[in-house]
C-alpha cells in the first residue's frame, strides 16, 4: 500500500482545482522531488496526497528584450547549458552550477528550489541580487512577487495555499558573481555564501548573503557601502566591515561565527572583484 | 595478456556481479532492526506486541531466544540484545521482519521501547579532566591499559637541550564502503545459512557460532560480491539478526543496514588524544614519551592491540635510545571501536610527524634531514626491541626527498610541499590455507574469501599463482566456496590476503611438483607448461600431459594439493614491556609520500595540487593491482586528511551519519598521483611481497599537516585539518 | 493506488503493473524488475550509484518516483551493451581497469555516457571530470577513472 496518492494534473486550472481540493496539511507540490523525497523519507513530511507539475507546460526558458523567463519546473541542468546566462547572469549560471551534480540538476529545477526555501540554498542569494520576481498562479489568476517578500523564513513563503510557481523572472543582465566556501568544492552544502549584482539600471550594488540560517538575506546597508560601478578599497573595506556586523553570524555544525565572520568579508570582496570581471577594484 | 587488469571488469560493468545488497529469494521477508534511541540508559520495556500485530510480522526481542537457540547454549561474551544497559544510540534492541521493506520499517517504528536515559560520556576527555593518574586504570571506563618502557627516560630529559611539549586529538572516521552491510539469512532442517557481504565468511562463522552458541559445523556462510570492505566488515553485524529472524519465521530473511544505519552502527576509529614529550640533545633525539588516550568506544575489540600495536606508530620508524609509552583505552557511550584501513595508524603518523616537523624546527634542523638522521635501517631495532629489516623506507624517503627538492623549486606563494613517512607490517600470521587443482587444462585456485575489490584474490593470487607455477594467467582460476567447501581462511584484511594466502599456493605448488615428480620418475625438476592448449609436466626434454598423468579418481578433481600458511615471525624484548601486550611485526613496510598544496590564507581552503607516493613493496606481484591501492588510499587518506569527521552531540547522537555531511573526497579533489614502488627489501610474503592494502594510508594526513605548514605556517595540530582550523591556526579568527 | 506504467525500458516497450504511487525507481527496478546493476548506496542522492538514464538524461533512482517517468524512455547498465555512449565508456572501463569493489561503477558509467550523449566525445575532458561531482567512489582514488575517461575521449579507431 502506498503512503501517499500521487496526483499529475494536466493543466494548470486543474493542478489548481487539486490544490483547492484537498487539505494544505495533506498534500504537497512536487517539481524535481530531490528535496522534497529526502523529506519524506525521514519523516519531515507525510503528505496523503502529491501533486507533481511534471505535466504542466512550464519547463521553458524566455529571453524577451534581453532578459530572463525561467519556467519553474525547467531543470536546473537545462539553464545551466544555456550559455547566455552565464553572459548576462554570471551569478545565476555560477549558482546553479554549484548545485548537487549533474544528475541531481537534471532533475531539480529552480522553482522547486525557491519553494522548499531551504536556509542553504545555493540559488535564492543570487534571486536576491538579481531581484529576481516570482511570478504566481492561482485561482484568481497571477500575482508578482519579489524573490525578498516571497521568502517570509526558513522553509516559509509568502505562497497562498492555492498558489504555484509558474516562472521566475530576472529584470535587466547584470554584471555579478556567488561565491561559497564549503567543506568540499562540490555536492556539498556552504558555510557561508555571498551573492553580489551592479545594477546598471538603479546604479546600485545589491549583496546577499547566504549558507546561514535562518534564511539567505539582501544587506542593503552593506551594498549601500560599495558605492559606484567600481568600489576603490576604502569602499571595500567599510563594506567588509559592515558585512560581519550585518547578520547574525550564527554558530552550526558546519562552521563557528567566528569563522563564518571571516568568510564574510573575504568572499565579499572576492565577489565583487569577480562581478567587475577580476579587474582590480579600487 | 588478460583483456583487462581487472578479471572481475566484465562482470561488474555488466551490472552482473551480485552484491549482498542484491540478494533475495522466494518468501523472502525483510527485515529491520528496532534501535537504542539514546546512547546510555536502562531499558524500562520492550514490547513487540504492536509489531506482532501488524500482518505478516515477525518480531524477535531478547526474551525469544531461549526458544530460538539451543538450550545448551553458554554465556556468550557478548549479548544479542542488551536487556539492561544500553550501550551506545542504535544499539539494536529487537530485530522485526515483514513480507516487504515498508512493512518491515513499520513494524520496526511500531515497537515500544521506554528507555530511562542517562547522561552518555560522549567526550574522551571529560572523564579524566587532568588526564589518567596512576590508579586510573583501575577505572571501569578503562577497558584498555597498555605501558612499556626502555632507556634512561629520566636521565635522556633531565639532561636534554631541548623538550618539545605537544597535544594532537584525532577524529572518528568511517569506512564509507558504498554498498551498507547485507546479507540473506535462512535456516532450514538445523543448517543455518547465511550469504552476506564479508571480509571474512569464516570469521563471520566463528563469531557468529560463538554469539549464538550453535556448533560451527551447523552454521554455513557464503560471501558475495563485496561493495568495500576497508576493515568494515571484517566482524558480523547484521548476520546473526537475520539468522535469528529466518530461525523464528521459518522463512529467508533478508536485512540490510540503512546507509544512515550504516554511520550509526558501524565499527571503526574513534577519537583519540595523544600526548608527545621530545628530549633533543645536539641535534638528536635522546627520548621520547608518548602517552595515548584512545576512545573505544562501547567495546574495544581486541583490547590491548589497538592500543598495544598502535602506539608503535607513536614512536615510528626512527631510532629512540629512551621510551616510555603509556596508552589507554577508555570506554564511551559510542558503537564498539572497530578496525578502518590500518588501523589508527594515519592518526598516529599524523600526529607523530608533525610533532617531528616541531621538533625539528625547534632546534632548526632541515625536516627531511632529521627524519633522514633516524629513520631505522636494516638491523636497528624498534623500540620494543625487534630487530628490523629488510625495510625500504630509507630509498623511499631518499627518492621523495629528492621529488619535494625538484617541486619545491616549482612552487609559487601560498604552496607548500610537505614530506611524511608510515609504516605498517603484512599480517600473514592470521592462517589460511588454499586448494589447488590441477587440471588437464586448467590450474583451479580453491579457496574461502571472496573479492573485495582490492584485486588482492583475484587478481593477486592469480599472478602469485602463475609465478609460482609458470602456467600464463589465463589458464589459473580463483574458485571460491562457502565455509562447508573450501579451506579455512581468517579473511581479507591486514593486508594479509596475498602474504598468506600467496605463500599457501606457493606450499601448495611445491606439493604439486612432487607428485608429478614422482609419477614421472623424475630426477630432475619438474615445471609446467602448455602445449596444444593443454597443461604439461616438464622435466629434463619428457613433456607429458597432465591429462595424461591423472589417476581415475582425479578425473573430476583434477590434482589435488594443499598449501598453508600460519607463521608467526618476529618477537620483542618483553623485559621492555611494563603492563598490557605489544605485539611484534611479521615484516617491515615503509612508505614516504609527498604532497604539494595551495593554501587559501583568507578562507583555509587546501587544494591538493600535486601527490606522490613511494612505496616499498618487496617485490611487484602484479603491478596494476598494485599501483591501484596506492592510489584508493592516498584518496581515502586525503578524506582523513581534510574533510571527515564523525560528530557526536553531548548525548551521544551521531548528527553526521549520511553522504552530505560526512564528506568523503570526490572526484575533484584527489589529483592523479604519481606512485612508484619500491623492489628489492623482501617481505614475509610469497617471492618476497609485502601485503599493501593498508600501507598508503598511514602518511597521507601527516604529509598533507606538513605540506600546509610549510604553505602557510599553520600548525595544526587536529584531524581533520578543516578551513577553520587551518584559519585559527593562522591566528586570523 | 498503483496502476500499472507504460514506458520504454533498455530500448524496449515495457508495462509494469501495480507500481505503488509512492514507490522509487530504484526499488521497482531492484525489486519489481530485477535489475540490479543499478545499485542502491545511500538512497539520499549522496553517493550516485542508483544513476540511470531518463530520456538519455542521468538522474539519480532514489530520488525519483517510478510513476513521475511513465512514458520515458530509461536506461540502466543491463542496456548498455546495446547502447553506443554505454557501451563505450564500458569499454574504457575496462580496458583501463578503472573499478575496484564495482559497486559505484554502473553510476559511473550511466553518468558518464549521459555526458557524452550531451556533449559529445570531443567536449574537454575537465567537463567530463567535472560531471563526476556526484558520483562517489571509495576503492580508486578516481585515478584510474580518469584514465578511463581519457581513453573514452580518444576517437574510435
Amino acid at each position: 500500500m502506498a503512503s501517499f496518492e500521487l496526483l499529475t494534473p494536466a493543466t494548470v486550472d486543474a493542478a489548481i482545482a487539486t490544490l483547492r481540493a484537498i487539505e494544505p496539511a495533506r498534500r504537497v507540490v512536487l517539481a524535481g522531488g530531490t528535496d522534497l523525497l529526502l523529506d519524506i523519507d525521514d519523516g519531515r513530511a507525510a503528505p496523503s496526497q502529491v501533486i507533481s507539475l511534471r505535466r504542466l507546460p512550464w519547463r521553458t526558458l524566455d529571453w524577451v528584450e534581453g532578459s530572463l523567463t525561467v519556467g519553474s519546473t525547467l531543470a536546473l541542468r537545462s539553464l545551466e547549458k544555456e550559455p547566455e546566462v552565464a553572459r548576462r547572469y554570471p551569478a545565476l549560471a555560477q549558482a546553479v552550477r554549484a548545485v548537487g551534480s549533474v544528475a541531481l540538476r537534471h532533475s531539480a529545477t529552480l522553482g522547486g528550489n525557491l519553494a522548499r526555501a531551504a536556509p542553504a540554498s545555493d540559488l535564492i542569494p543570487v534571486l536576491l541580487v538579481l531581484d529576481a520576481e516570482v511570478e504566481l498562479v492561482g485561482p484568481t489568476g497571477s500575482r508578482s512577487l519579489s524573490v525578498d517578500r516571497f521568502l517570509v523564513a526558513s522553509r516559509r513563503t509568502a505562497i497562498a495555499p492555492d498558489e504555484l510557481i509558474r516562472a521566475i523572472r530576472f529584470p535587466e543582465p547584470r554584471p555579478s558573481a556567488y561565491l561559497w566556501q564549503r567543506v568540499r568544492r562540490v555536492h556539498d552544502i556552504s558555510q557561508l555564501a555571498i551573492a553580489v549584482a551592479w545594477s546598471p539600471d538603479r546604479k546600485t550594488w545589491r549583496v546577499a548573503v547566504g549558507g546561514i540560517p535562518p534564511r539567505s538575506v539582501l544587506l542593503p546597508e552593506v551594498a549601500a557601502a560599495l558605492g559606484g560601478e567600481r568600489p576603490g578599497s576604502s569602499e571595500l573595506h567599510t563594506a567588509r566591515a559592515r558585512a560581519s556586523r550585518a547578520v547574525a553570524l550564527v554558530a552550526d555544525r558546519r562552521a563557528s561565527e567566528e569563522y563564518r565572520r571571516q568568510l564574510v568579508g573575504v568572499l565579499l570582496e572576492r565577489a565583487v572583484r569577480s562581478a567587475l570581471g577580476g579587474g582590480a577594484a579600487g | 595478456m588478460r583483456p583487462s587488469v581487472r578479471p572481475d571488469a566484465a562482470v561488474k560493468l555488466a551490472g552482473k556481479a551480485a552484491y549482498g545488497m542484491d540478494l533475495d529469494a522466494p518468501g523472502m521477508l525483510w527485515g529491520a532492526l528496532v534501535t537504542a534511541p539514546v546512547a546510555r540508559g536502562r531499558l524500562r520495556s520492550l514490547d513487540l506486541e504492536p509489531a506482532h500485530d501488524l500482518p505478516g510480522v515477525v518480531a524477535i526481542g531478547p526474551d525469544d531466544l531461549p526458544s530460538l537457540l539451543p538450550p545448551s547454549r553458554g554465556e556468550p561474551d557478548r549479548a544479542i540484545f542488551p536487556t539492561e544497559e544500553i550501550a551506545y544510540c542504535r544499539q539494536p534492541l529487537a530485530a522485526v521482519a515483514a513480507p516487504t521493506w515498508a512493512g518491515a520499517r513499520r513494524a520496526a517504528a511500531a515497537v515500544r521501547v521506554v528507555v530511562d536515559a542517562e547522561p552518555a560520556l560522549v567526550d574522551l576527555e571529560s572523564l579524566f579532566p587532568e588526564w589518567p593518574g596512576p590508579d586510573a586504570r583501575r577505572s571501569p571506563n578503562v577497558l584498555a591499559y597498555v605501558h612499556a618502557k626502555h632507556g634512561d627516560v629520566e636521565g635522556a630529559f633531565r639532561t636534554a637541550d631541548r623538550v618539545v611539549e605537544e597535544t594532537y586529538r584525532t577524529a572518528g572516521v568511517h569506512q564509507v564502503a558504498l554498498e551498507p552491510h547485507a546479507c540473506l539469512a535462512s535456516v532450514e532442517d538445523g543448517v543455518w545459512r547465511v550469504r552476506t557481504s564479508t571480509q571474512s565468511p569464516f570469521g563471520v562463522r566463528e563469531d557468529v557460532a560463538s554469539l549464538l552458541g550453535i556448533p560451527e559445523s551447523s552454521l554455513v556462510v557464503e560471501g558475495t560480491w563485496v561493495g568495500g570492505g576497508f576493515g568494515g566488515k571484517g566482524a558480523s553485524l547484521v548476520e546473526p539478526y537475520a539468522l535469528l529472524l529466518a530461525r523464528a519465521s521459518g522463512r529467508p530473511v533478508r536485512l540490510a543496514l540503512s546507509y544512515r544505519e550504516e554511520f550509526e552502527l558501524g565499527r571503526t576509529t574513534l577519537p583519540a588524544v595523544i600526548r608527545f614529550s621530545t628530549a633533543v640533545k645536539e641535534g638528536r633525539l635522546a627520548a621520547r614519551r608518548v602517552r595515548l588516550l584512545l576512545d573505544g568506544g562501547s567495546s574495544l575489540p581486541g583490547r590491548d592491540f589497538a592500543t598495544g600495536y598502535a602506539i608503535n606508530f607513536l614512536l615510528g620508524p626512527y631510532r629512540t635510545p629512551a621510551f616510555e609509552v603509556e596508552g589507554y583505552g577508555i570506554r564511551t557511550n559510542k558503537p564498539p571501536f572497530g578496525p578502518h584501513r590500518a588501523p589508527f595508524a594515519p592518526q598516529c603518523a599524523f600526529a607523530l610527524e608533525s610533532h617531528l616537523d616541531e621538533v625539528a624546527r625547534a632546534i632548526e634542523v632541515d625536516p627531511w634531514a632529521f627524519r633522514a638522521a633516524h629513520v631505522w635501517r636494516d638491523g636497528d631495532e624498534t623500540p620494543l626491541g625487534q630487530r628490523v629489516g629488510p625495510f625500504g623506507l630509507r630509498a623511499a624517503l631518499d627518492a621523495a626527498g629528492e621529488l619535494a627538492r625538484r617541486w619545491r623549486a616549482e612552487i609559487g606563494p601560498g604552496e607548500g610541499v610537505g614530506i611524511a613517512l608510515g609504516f605498517w607490517s603484512t599480517n600473514t600470521g592470521a592462517g589460511g590455507e588454499v586448494r589447488l587443482e590441477l587440471a588437464p587444462t586448467e590450474l583451479r585456485v580453491v579457496q574461502g574469501e571472496r573479492e573485495i575489490g582490492s584485486g588482492s584474490v583475484l587478481a593477486g593470487l592469480a599472478a602469485v599463482a602463475a609465478r609460482a607455477t609458470g602456467l600464463p594467467p589465463e589458464r589459473i582460476s580463483i574458485d571460491y566456496g562457502d565455509t562447508s567447501r573450501a579451506p579455512f581462511d581468517s579473511g581479507v584484511y591486514g593486508s594479509r590476503t596475498v602474504g598468506a594466502l600467496g605463500r599457501a599456493i606457493v606450499e601448495a605448488t611445491a606439493s604439486v611438483r612432487r607428485t608429478l615428480a614422482e609419477r614421472l620418475r623424475a630426477t630432475e625438476p619438474v615445471h609446467l607448461g602448455v602445449d596444444g592448449g593443454e597443461i604439461v609436466a616438464i622435466t629434463g626434454t619428457v613433456r607429458r600431459p597432465i591429462r595424461e598423468l591423472l589417476r581415475p579418481e582425479e578425473r573430476e578433481s583434477g590434482l589435488v594439493a594443499t598449501g598453508q600458511h600460519y607463521a608467526r615471525t618476529g618477537s620483542i624484548d618483553e623485559s621492555r614491556v611494563v603492563e598490557g601486550a605489544f605485539y611484534p611485526f611479521t615484516d617491515f613496510t615503509g612508505s614516504a609520500h609527498v604532497a604539494q598544496v595551495a593554501v587559501d590564507r583568507d578562507t583555509g581552503s587546501v587544494t591538493v595540487t600535486r601527490y606522490a607516493a613511494f612505496q616499498d613493496v618487496g617485490v611487484v606481484i602484479d603491478r596494476e593491482t598494485a599501483r591501484a591501492q596506492v592510489e584508493g588510499a592516498i584518496a581515502m587518506g586525503l578524506g582523513t586528511a581534510l574533510t571527515e569527521e564523525a560528530i557526536w552531540s553531548e548525548e551521544g547522537r551521531l548528527e553526521n551519519p549520511g553522504l552530505l555531511d560526512y564528506r568523503i573526497p570526490t572526484l575533484g579533489e584527489v589529483p592523479v598521483p604519481e606512485v612508484t614502488l619500491i623492489e628489492g627489501y623482501p617481505g614475509a610474503g610469497p617471492f618476497g611481497a609485502k601485503g599493501l592494502g593498508e600501507p598508503p594510508i598511514i602518511p597521507v594526513p601527516a604529509t598533507i599537516a606538513v605540506a600546509v605548514r610549510e604553505a602557510t605556517g599553520a600548525h595544526v595540530t587536529e584531524l581533520p585539518l578543516s578551513a577553520e582550523r587551518i584559519v585559527r591556526a593562522l591566528k586570523l579568527l | 493506488m498503483s496502476r500499472p506504467i507504460e514506458l520504454r525500458l533498455n530500448g524496449r516497450p515495457a508495462t509494469i503493473p501495480d507500481v505503488p504511487d509512492d514507490e522509487r525507481l530504484l526499488d521497482t527496478l531492484r525489486w519489481r524488475l530485477d535489475l540490479k546493476g543499478t545499485k542502491e548506496g545511500c538512497r539520499t542522492g549522496g553517493c550516485g550509484a542508483c544513476t540511470v538514464l531518463v530520456d538519455g538524461r542521468s538522474i539519480l533512482a532514489c530520488l525519483a518516483l517510478t510513476r513521475e517517468v511513465e512514458g520515458t524512455a530509461v536506461t540502466t547498465i543491463e542496456g548498455s551493451a546495446s547502447d553506443p555512449d554505454l557501451a563505450r565508456v564500458r569499454a574504457a572501463f575496462e580496458k583501463v581497469g578503472a573499478l575496484q569493489c564495482g559497486y559505484c561503477t554502473p553510476g559511473f558509467v550511466m553518468t558518464l555516457g549521459g555526458l557524452l550523449k550531451e556533449i559529445g566525445r570531443s567536449a574537454p575532458i575537465d567537463q567530463f571530470l567535472r560531471g563526476l561531482d556526484g558520483n562517489l567512489c571509495r576503492c580508486t582514488g578516481y585515478a584510474s577513472i580518469v584514465r578511463a575517461v581519457a581513453e573514452m575521449r580518444e576517437p574510435g579507431p
